[in-house]
């Protein structure tokens, strides 16, 4: 288990180094002068002048060669200097914490949604072979085929145009939390639930199953004692291979719900170019992914501690 | 006497063929009974038939008696673990991986006998103590060796009380002195009910005593007590299988005149990654010499044979090749598996032709050579995944052959084989090896077999590493 | 080389290939191109003169879904053919001779695993905005970690196989153990991750799009056609929903394509 915290603490390193860089060459690369763009990252867009990137420029030695001005840039994200916002000449980190509570909570609902979504359907089909388990094989291959924008989009136009009983857009009591989080749940749950399936098959197929029915259990008593134990370790195991798509629904939801999450606000800075933000943002998303990458991976050590020897 | 169970008739069909035809027999309580016969005669479907664990594909007929009262395949689940139970064939697999070995066994005491926690607990680590099991009631099935597992899965079986233990292959893969332990136990575990095994090992029925049913192709063939069978068999089928035990083979010893020495051993120390598996070795190989290997798995056996070959380091001690002029690919191995030691992808023909083209072979030694190994002409056309175990293993004799080797390193070549196949297959290999003058290391698990066959014998012990000539 | 295809895999095959070539045949017929505005006849149903109808600045929409699904096709494939060749040799050749090589193809696949592919595509975006080929190479940056893993993980297994382990003793060199041996364990893997990585580059372009980050207007974009039509959606509903079913048709087409066996890719 320690092996398991050291990986994953070796891949916060790597977020945080991958996204200073990739961020510090888009910085190099934007046309204009520099020194004054980092002046107004540090003291907002209003109050720059060209006294300020004067004095950046000194300090950061930014005529220096660029390796100086990278170990700066470094310096300073290791510090959790985020700077502000060229936008709005917030400070970065306020706004980026703010929005990481708002990410969690889409986070944490989609993926609570799809697991019960996904278990219920894919057990069921396991258990009732034949023309369920067929409809289902289909309407999760049709559904795999929707990216998650646009199946949020359908449900937009179900639920704003066809049956407008929820809010479409934005943020605030717990309605505005459904259609993001069903979109989020319906896109994992496309996957995930032919996952649940085919492991529960493969459990009540395997011989240790018939073995513990054979020892005298009763069908009940298996499922409970032979059966979720062991389908929810490769289930489980999935959910982490999934996290991916959560991060990614995540950004295209907030993007389409305006939810006022991490996602949305990385988007938005791209667009905008406003690169501290693009960098707190991508930074936050990195170190979520990570997070929940190890909860996922205790998660699976606790029910299967085998896991740790290999 | 009472009869436990009796079937009458049984006959299992699919798609219209054939597969069990009206097998009738009963066991008695006290008396157990023995199913004898080679993989594909369908004694696993007969007992699978009894549990009424039929797959629905297969159509079955016939009646089986339970205690007397005639029970039908789909009602049979409410006697399992309680009247009736079975060992599976793979212990390893039949043992949920993630739960703790002693539960595996209380789980039975608490949800069929009833017991609550604490008992059912004291009780499994009863069982498992007196199965020497103890130090291991906290750990998981797969850091059990096959041998424990399989006494896990006794224990776990007839926790419930079931009056009859239907066995099948319970000592497939365990080394002789393993599976001696494991018959005594079933023997232990079935006082007071009855005992029916399924095996292909004719020691197994012999230790098990009893009756004996010998089947092939799902007819019966022969029945009776196990004595007047094994000591005066009437078919010919059943003296066939026991003359196939490696006992009885008659294979002529390599005359001392003729042979020169190829490879000299001293003091050899052989293992895996840094641990020592045997040390002490000394060995000088002749040509035409068969070398046997013997010891319990995990002995060093394969290590031996793979660092006479060059393919580990050594980890102490000298290896040299006596012989001038031998090419790297004279010095061969044949695989215990067949299926996996060959390309599947294409036909043995192009496996063939590979070679003949590397190596600028003359073709006209080919059809000789697959004359004596017993191939069809027609086996060429097709690949490895359609072919027999034996007749791949024969075209893998015959691959290494025509690349003349001067020493060839046998890793258990016949064991995955039945007794038929793996006789006539060792019979080959070892009358061409002299032949060609070939050395010849056989391993095997089965010392009868190493005796019988070899000039020279190593024997590898895990606790003392010695060599005897 | 004979691929044995299941009935839904060549269903797959079938309508990609359909796909393709209508998408290009209407892209060279058509009268119209992809940018010509027609202020006075904006969101028109479909007609016989506009066959799927016009948007919002009037420009024709078949020709436009078309051009987008060719630029999809386009740049999938070569995402997918850069991507398998270069996951798959390194993959190989890491396997087989290992050491140092994989000591630091390691560390490389951890830093590319760190972060979801998505984000690290939307930051390269962000660096050369617009940028098709900025969006091919990243979109090969987060795509060729899989192939290399999976082909990495089957050459070992190979490796110490006893068919493998013979034929070196038997004299074989390298180059006929990876065609008799490795590559025939691949193809079947690498198919399967080929379609995913089609269907994911297609998936990460329309994503990109549709959040304004990727290509840039007025080429034909699939996701940015959808944002650029959702306002639309009560006047117009007709327009916004043909870009979502090209998109599901493409993603649909690649996931026959791979077979159902979604789970078998890890």
């Amino acid at each position: 288990m320690w092996t398991l915290i050291k990986h994953r603490i070796f891949q916060l390193i790597l977020v945080v180094w991958g996204v200073g860089t990739l961020t510090f060459v888009l910085m190099r690369n934007l046309p204009g002068d520099m020194a004054y763009r980092i002046a107004a990252s540090r003291y907002g867009q209003d109050s720059v002048d060209s006294a300020a990137a004067e004095i950046v420029r000194q300090e950061l030695g930014l005529d220096a060669s660029w390796w100086q001005s990278y170990a700066h840039w470094l310096t300073d994200l290791v510090q959790f200097n985020l700077g502000k916002s060229l936008v709005s000449g917030l400070p970065v980190i306020d706004t980026v914490q703010h929005q990481l509570g708002h990410s969690v909570l889409l986070a944490f609902t989609g993926v609570l949604f799809a697991s019960l979504i996904a278990i219920a359907i894919g057990v069921l089909s396991a258990f009732r072979q034949g023309a369920l388990d067929h409809g289902f094989l289909w309407l999760s291959t049709l559904l795999r085929s929707m990216p998650v924008f646009v199946i949020g989009l359908m449900l937009i136009l179900i639920f704003a145009v066809a049956w407008p009983i929820l809010p479409v857009a934005g943020f605030g009591t717990w309605q505005h939390l459904v259609l993001p989080t069903l979109a989020l749940a319906l896109s994992l749950a496309a996957v995930s639930n032919r996952v649940v399936r085919n492991n529960t098959l493969k459990v009540i197929r395997a011989p240790f199953y018939q073995f513990a029915a054979i020892k005298g259990l009763s069908p009940t008593q298996t499922f409970i004692q032979h059966g979720i134990r062991n389908i929810s370790v490769p289930v489980i195991a999935f959910i982490g291979i999934q996290l991916v798509t959560v991060i990614e629904g995540i950004v295209m939801i907030e993007s389409l719900f305006s939810w006022p999450g991490i996602g949305h606000g990385l988007a938005h800075a791209i667009f905008a170019r406003d690169i501290p933000v693009i960098q707190g943002c991508a930074l936050m998303m990195g170190i979520l992914f990570v997070l929940l990458n190890t909860c996922v991976d205790l998660l699976c050590h606790w029910i299967d501690p085998r896991g740790a020897q290999s | 006497m009472t009869a436990l169970i009796k079937v009458h008739d049984l006959t299992i069909h699919y798609q219209g063929k054939c597969l069990v035809n009206k097998v009738s027999f009963s066991v008695q309580q006290g008396r157990p009974l023995t199913i004898l016969g080679q993989t594909g005669s369908g004694k696993t479907l007969v007992a699978k038939a009894i549990m009424g664990l039929l797959p629905s594909v297969l159509e079955a007929s016939g009646t089986v008696e339970v205690f007397g009262k005639p029970v039908m395949a789909q009602s049979r689940s409410p006697l399992w673990g309680k009247s009736i139970t079975m060992l599976p064939q793979e212990p390893w697999h039949s043992l949920d991986p993630l739960m703790v070995n002693y539960q595996q066994v209380s789980e039975v005491y608490e949800s069929v006998k009833g017991e609550d926690g604490e008992a059912a607990f004291n009780h499994a680590i009863d069982d498992l103590t007196h199965l020497g099991l103890k130090g291991s009631a906290l750990k998981r099935p797969t850091e059990l060796s096959g041998g424990m597992a399989q006494r896990l899965a006794i224990a776990s079986a007839t926790a419930g009380g079931a009056n009859l233990l239907i066995a099948d292959e319970p000592t497939k893969g365990l080394d002789s002195s393993r599976r001696d332990d494991i018959i005594q136990l079933l023997q232990r575990s079935a006082q007071g009910g009855s005992l029916l095994t399924i095996t292909h090992d004719i020691d197994v029925a012999q230790q098990l005593g009893g009756d004996i049913l010998v089947i092939k192709d799902g007819e019966m063939i022969e029945a009776g007590s196990a004595e007047s069978v094994l000591t005066n068999p009437q078919a010919e089928y059943t003296k066939a299988l026991i003359y196939a035990a490696p006992q009885y083979w008659q294979i002529e010893k390599l005359r001392k005149t003729e042979r020169k020495a190829i490879l000299s051993v001293t003091d050899l120390t052989i293992g895996r990654g840094k641990d020592a598996l045997a040390s002490g070795l000394n060995l000088t190989c002749h040509t035409g010499e068969i070398i046997g290997v013997v010891g319990d798995s995990g002995c060093g056996k394969s290590t031996f044979g793979d660092t006479l070959l060059g393919l580990l380091p050594p980890l102490k001690g000298e290896i040299k090749p006596l012989l001038a002029n031998t090419k790297s690919h004279q010095w061969l191995k044949l695989f215990q598996d067949p299926p996996s030691s060959l390309s599947a992808h294409v036909t043995l023909q192009t496996l063939l032709n590979d070679l003949v083209k590397l190596h600028k072979l003359d073709t006209q030694k080919i059809a000789p050579l697959m004359e004596k190994l017993n191939l069809p002409e027609s086996i060429l056309q097709r690949s490895a995944k359609d072919v027999s175990g034996g007749e791949l293993q024969r075209f893998s004799i015959l691959r290494a052959l025509l690349l003349e080797p001067v020493f060839l390193f046998a890793d258990e070549p016949t064991s995955r084989l039945d007794p038929f196949i793996a006789k006539e297959i060792t019979e080959l290999l070892i009358a061409l090896a002299r032949e060609q003058g070939c050395a010849l290391l056989i391993v095997s698990h089965d010392p009868a077999l190493i005796d019988k066959c070899c000039d020279t014998v190593i024997r590898l012990d895990q606790q003392k590493h010695k060599s005897v000539a | 080389m004979i691929l044995q295809l299941k009935i839904n895999q060549k269903v797959g095959v079938g309508l990609l290939l359909g796909l393709l070539l209508v998408a290009s045949s209407i892209v060279q017929l058509s009268p119209y191109h992809i940018a010509d505005q027609d202020l006075s006849g904006r969101l028109l149903a479909p007609s016989a003169e506009h066959w799927l109808g016009t948007d919002h600045f009037g420009r024709d929409m078949l020709t436009r879904i078309a051009s987008a699904i060719q630029l999809s096709f386009v740049l999938s494939f070569f995402c997918v053919l850069t991507s398998a060749t270069l996951g798959v040799s390194l993959g190989v050749i890491t396997a087989w001779k290992g050491g140092r090589m994989a000591l630091g193809m390691d560390v490389i696949v951890n830093i590319l695993l760190a972060l979801p592919g998505l984000v690290l595509v939307l930051l390269f975006a962000a660096i050369v905005p617009g940028s098709l080929l900025v969006l091919y190479l990243a979109i090969t940056l987060t795509q060729w970690v899989e192939y290399f893993r999976v082909s990495r993980a089957i050459t070992n297994t190979i490796i110490n196989s006893p068919a493998r382990q013979l034929s070196q003793m038997m004299g074989f060199g390298p180059w006929y153990q990876f065609r008799r041996h490795i590559w025939p364990e691949l193809t079947h893997s690498i198919l399967t991750l080929a379609s995913f990585g089609g269907a994911n580059a297609i998936l990460t372009m329309a994503s990109l799009g549709f959040v304004y980050v990727g290509i840039q207007p007025p080429l034909a974009e699939l996701g940015l056609m959808s944002v650029e039509l959702f306002p639309y959606y009560a006047q117009a509903p007709w327009i916004l929903v043909q870009p979502l079913i090209a998109i599901a048709t493409l993603v649909f087409g690649f996931h026959l394509l791979a077979g159902n066996k979604h789970d078998g890719a890890h």
